[in-house]
């Protein structure tokens, strides 16, 4: 076990240490005048050239990224060239918030999908029809125009909820509630949509097994026979998807924290991308790829407590 | 703002300006912010971009951003939402007789919220930071030098008059930091200095949401109408929309004209300024990468074969001026009648084509900027139809100011700043020097016009500035479109009085109705 971490958390620096190198190198192929954008049209040449020595920027592509990733290793990601705060201080505030909408979602969307799915694959007829259809809908549907939707209808006209902007936990519940309900809700639709499919189709395979029937022979009540075992066996493939969802939900936050203006990973990520703020995004593909390797890594231990047979040695 | 009060409030600009250029004395009165007005908690706007740095070193701004730095620092001069200079940190500001040496007198017992006092050392320290630094407008600055005469005198000295000083000082260029601060690691995002707010870092989350509480200490409370200040950055136009029709903000910036309807269905009202142009520069007026160019006839017919009033049309949905000068009404040099130089006939400029010796037109490339791609598709019909063929090139993500001003490219299509201050803005594009004159054409009648502008007497000025504004349009250096009308939203419990020089209102020009 200690060695399959152990391999998983080399793999990983690799994976850090590529990525982070492609993305320089793309970031460096895209171009750009990156003075030019901080500074704007009204700046002289001769204040673009002097901003551009001031941030390194005439010096050979491998001098930089040797230069980032030296101090990258001792923790030092740099500073925003568009902010002028620290890149881990920039990404210390906003990863809760992310990792709140997407965890928020994953868990509404995972609940859901665990009673739409054993709802549909149980009962069958119009609900079955009315669960695939819905999740069809779900799956079809840009989560943007869900989150548009649901602020026209939630913000704007009945006043519910907030339209733009969180408010931290600790300094109002009900505020924070308030911000963060409709983008979870955006979020959640579509990764639902996939997981419930994918539940209800294992729940059907499973109630045929002999075991199932076996378990009934026995006695046992319908909500054991489902929930205790059907659902177990049933939950490896869903948590595969629920994974790769999770993933999803990561690049998905950066088109919905755009719409509600949410100050999290994906508005940096837009933000930084779009400007060339080359710190700041080789922090936020560091932070990113420090995500999915935890995500994959978290997705095969459960896989292993579910399933004896997957086990890791 | 109807016409005759913005022509009022520019001829007072000018005659503030031009009284202290002309060697005389500047003091006085406070400017108010708004007249009346009440007293609220909050404040909140929505603001397009976040400040680079507050270090001003590095990231002073004024424009869009301006908001950010009139909040937390002060400026030596100061304007008022119907653009008059007066005073700020500076009481007194007086020229010597050839206006190369400006004397402040600095405001008393004013300190930054630190504690630091705003004396005349941190003063010029201040000043020097900027000029020395990498802030957008630090090269205005370079050629200055300055020394406190005493703990409450700076004087500042130039080689040569720069006729827009006072304005500037009065934007990015006057802003005065406490020089405790330049010396912190995070100068850029913890900014001090004596404005009328002070940034709440803890608050703050920097790029997205700027928390302000007022400066207790503050030296113009009167002109203060919100205990506290929140400045939300946001540049999705969805994101905008939304705040502003679920009543989330009490003032919004908004850059999608169209959607003026929807928000002022909303109960909110609708301010609108015009400071840009956007339209054509043509750029190589002397030929050497396009020859036909070079030929004043060519780049009339140019001029003559746009039909702006469709343009405006189609392209921004009405919500402009067509225009064919680059200066704005609110400068000196503005002349309403430019607008008509060039009336739309294709016909006509296709025999001034003929007449210049291009009868089956010709062709040239220009330099792409993708956001404006149906500007160009429309343009290029438009020149089409006179035989002009206009081929676009990409220079390739973000590069299209650079391109351009390389130059690479004879012309381009953009939204140009059009200072209402006539030296900056002809220092900007006209002069042989100037950042959007990039083949560095020169004439002897715009030198003459520059140098009376630099030197000549208040009427001079003026005089020369529109003879400067005439020539160039004659001379058909630009193909103007419109000015575009820049929106300012505000809901029904705030008033606001939108300066007319800003891209960006005053936060004094804010103030809770009732």
């Amino acid at each position: 076990m200690i060695m399959y971490l152990l391999k998983r958390l080399l793999a990983g620096v690799v994976l850090i240490a590529v990525l982070s190198f492609l993305t320089f190198v793309l970031l460096y192929m895209a171009g750009g005048d990156v003075a030019r954008n901080i500074l704007g049209e009204q700046a002289t040449v001769e204040t673009v050239a002097k901003k551009t020595h001031e941030l390194g920027l005439d010096r050979p592509l491998l001098v930089q990224y040797a230069d980032w990733a030296m101090h990258a290793v001792t923790g030092n990601l740099g500073r925003s060239w568009f902010s002028g705060e620290l890149v881990t201080t920039t990404l210390s505030t906003r990863i809760m918030v992310t990792l709140t909408l997407v965890g928020g979602a994953t868990i509404v969307a995972a609940l859901l999908a665990i009673v739409f799915g054993v709802l549909a694959a149980r009962r069958g007829g119009w609900i079955d029809a009315v669960v695939q259809v819905g999740a069809f809908i779900g799956f079809a549907v840009p989560n943007f125009l869900i989150a548009l939707a649901l602020v026209l209808v939630f913000a704007i006209n009945l006043h519910w909820f907030k339209a733009t902007g969180i408010v931290p936990p600790q300094q109002s519940i009900v505020g924070w509630l308030s911000t963060i309900t409709l983008p979870i809700a955006a979020l959640s639709i579509g990764a639902m949509a996939s997981i419930v499919q994918q539940v209800r189709g294992s729940v059907v395979d499973s109630v045929s097994r002999d075991y199932v029937r076996t378990l009934r022979a026995r006695g046992f009540s319908e909500s054991t026979v489902i929930y205790r075992h059907v659902l177990r066996n049933a939950g490896g493939p869903a948590l595969a998807v629920l994974g790769v969802q999770f993933i999803g939900l990561l690049s998905g936050t950066v088109v919905i924290e755009q719409v509600f203006a949410i100050p999290g990973l994906g508005q940096a990520t837009v933000s930084a991308t779009s400007l060339g703020d080359v710190p700041l995004v080789m922090g936020l593909v560091v932070v990113f790829v420090i995500l999915v390797v935890i995500v994959n890594l978290l997705i095969d231990l459960g896989q292993a407590a579910l399933n004896p047979k997957v086990r890791l040695a | 703002m109807s016409r005759w009060k913005a022509t009022a409030a520019v001829v007072i600009v000018a005659a503030l300006a031009l009284a202290g250029c002309a060697g005389g004395e500047g003091e006085g009165k406070p400017t108010d912010g708004v007249s009346g007005g009440g007293h609220a908690d909050k404040l909140t706007l929505t603001v397009i971009g976040a400040p680079t740095s507050y270090d001003i070193g590095a990231g002073a701004e004024w424009g869009q951003r301006s908001p950010y730095f009139e909040s937390v620092f002060d400026t030596l001069l100061r304007q008022n939402s119907k653009g008059e200079l007066g005073p700020g940190l500076a009481t007194k500001w007086t020229y010597n007789s050839d206006k190369t040496v400006l004397t402040l007198n600095l405001r008393k017992g004013v300190k930054f919220s630190d504690g630091n006092p705003v004396d005349a050392k941190a003063v010029v320290a201040s000043m020097e930071r900027f000029r020395d630094g990498t802030s957008a407008q630090a090269s205005t600055m370079k050629d200055n030098t300055y020394a406190a005469i005493d703990d409450a005198t700076v004087t500042v000295t130039m080689s040569m008059p720069n006729p827009a000083l006072l304005n500037m000082l009065s934007i990015a260029q006057g802003l005065i930091a406490s020089p405790a601060s330049f010396v912190g690691a995070d100068i850029a995002t913890h900014p001090v200095g004596s404005g009328p707010y002070i940034l709440d870092t803890k608050e703050t989350v920097t790029g997205t949401k700027y928390v302000y509480h007022a400066n207790p200490d503050y030296w113009d409370k009167k002109n203060l109408h919100y205990d506290n200040l929140i400045l939300n950055t946001m540049t999705d136009p969805t994101a905008i929309l939304n705040a502003i029709k679920s009543g989330e903000a009490n003032g919004a910036k908004f850059t999608d004209n169209n959607a003026i309807p929807e928000i002022e269905a909303a109960g909110w009202k609708v301010e609108g300024i015009q400071l840009d142009f956007q339209g054509l520069l043509l750029l190589d007026r002397d030929g050497t990468m396009v020859k036909p160019l070079g030929d004043k006839r060519v780049r009339q017919a140019i001029n003559m074969a746009l039909d702006r009033k469709a343009l405006l049309e189609t392209l921004q949905s009405g919500h402009g001026t067509v225009t064919q000068q680059v200066f704005p009404p609110s400068s000196d040099a503005f002349d309403k009648s430019l607008d008509s130089t060039y009336k739309y006939d294709p016909k006509a400029a296709k025999k001034l084509l003929a007449d210049a010796g291009y009868p089956d037109g010709f062709e040239f490339t220009a330099d792409l900027n993708p956001s404006f791609q149906t500007a160009y598709d429309l343009i290029g019909q438009q020149l089409k139809d006179i035989g002009i063929t206009m081929k676009t090139e990409d220079p390739g993500q973000g590069q299209f100011i650079k391109a351009l001003l390389a130059p690479k490219y004879p012309v381009g299509f953009m939204g140009l700043q059009a200072d209402h201050n006539d030296w900056q803005l002809a220092n900007f594009m006209l002069a042989p020097t100037g950042t959007f004159n990039p083949f560095h054409t020169q004439r002897d009648e715009v030198d003459g016009f520059l140098k009376t502008m630099r030197s000549g007497t208040p009427d001079e000025q003026v005089k020369a500035a529109k003879a400067l504004n005439k020539y160039v349009t004659d001379e058909a250096w630009f193909a103007p479109l419109y000015r575009v009308q820049g929106s300012y939203a505000v809901d029904a419990n705030t008033t606001l009085e939108y300066w007319p020089t800003n891209a960006s209102p005053s936060i004094f020009g804010f103030s809770p109705k009732g």
